[in-house]
């Protein structure tokens, strides 16, 4: 099976909708893909974050986003994840710089993972950086 | 209904909704449907007129058609695995 690994670092909003909507199109056309949130783009996963819409960075074509009511990121990745064969992990680490656990992020998660577990399982896959 | 099973017409109309909506709703619906079913999408989203004919290469279902009428497109698609 195709394989294809999406890690996402960003906490821009734009990057976020961007590699969900790679990650989630590519999983509902037979593609195994592996989704790693790490980094500043955990902080956007936030349960309160994402029903707030209240995220740090977001630009012109994120604000038309949210004004015209396009599916959020989250919505992308449970649509994924529902329709294909999608898993999404949360980078250990950053949970921990972050003091949260998974209980306060949007349920998306699969699995709590570093990144040596992470690579093996993009092993041979394309990946995106986002 | 006096069509036999496993050939019933089905429409989607996703106009309004964005890329890649009207794709999201004719994957939700193929999912569920016998083999033998076609499909209809109506999609108002230019992207989703060329998303869901790439889409269906790729999974291996059959086009059957699309249309570009008044301000939206109308895709036909037959499951047939």
């Amino acid at each position: 099976m195709e394989k294809m690994s999406v890690i996402l670092a960003s906490d821009e909003f734009e990057k976020l909708q961007a590699g969900c909507m790679m990650a989630s199109v590519a999983s509902v056309s037979g593609i195994e893909v592996n989704v790693f949130v790490t980094m500043a783009a955990m902080a956007c996963f936030r349960q309160k974050t994402v029903d707030d819409r209240r995220f740090p960075k977001i630009g012109e074509v994120g604000q038309a986003a949210l004004r015209k009511k396009a599916p959020l990121f989250s919505d992308l990745l449970i649509q994924g994840k529902e329709m294909g064969s999608m898993k999404v992990f949360a980078c250990a680490l950053a949970l921990d710089l972050l003091d949260a656990t998974l209980a306060e992020m949007i349920p998306v998660f699969d699995e709590v993972v570093g990144v040596a577990t992470f690579l093996g399982k993009a092993e041979g896959s394309q990946v995106l950086f986002v | 209904m006096s069509e036999p099973s496993g050939t019933s017409n089905e429409l989607i109309d996703a106009r309004g909704l964005y890329c890649p909506g009207p794709l999201m709703e004719l994957i939700r619906a193929i999912q569920t449907k016998p083999v033998g079913t076609v499909l209809t999408v109506l999609s108002s989203d230019e992207g989703s007129a060329k998303d869901i004919p790439a889409w269906i290469g790729k999974v291996g279902q059959e086009h059957v058609e699309t249309k570009k009428l008044d301000g939206y497109w109308e895709l036909v698609v037959k499951k047939v695995k």
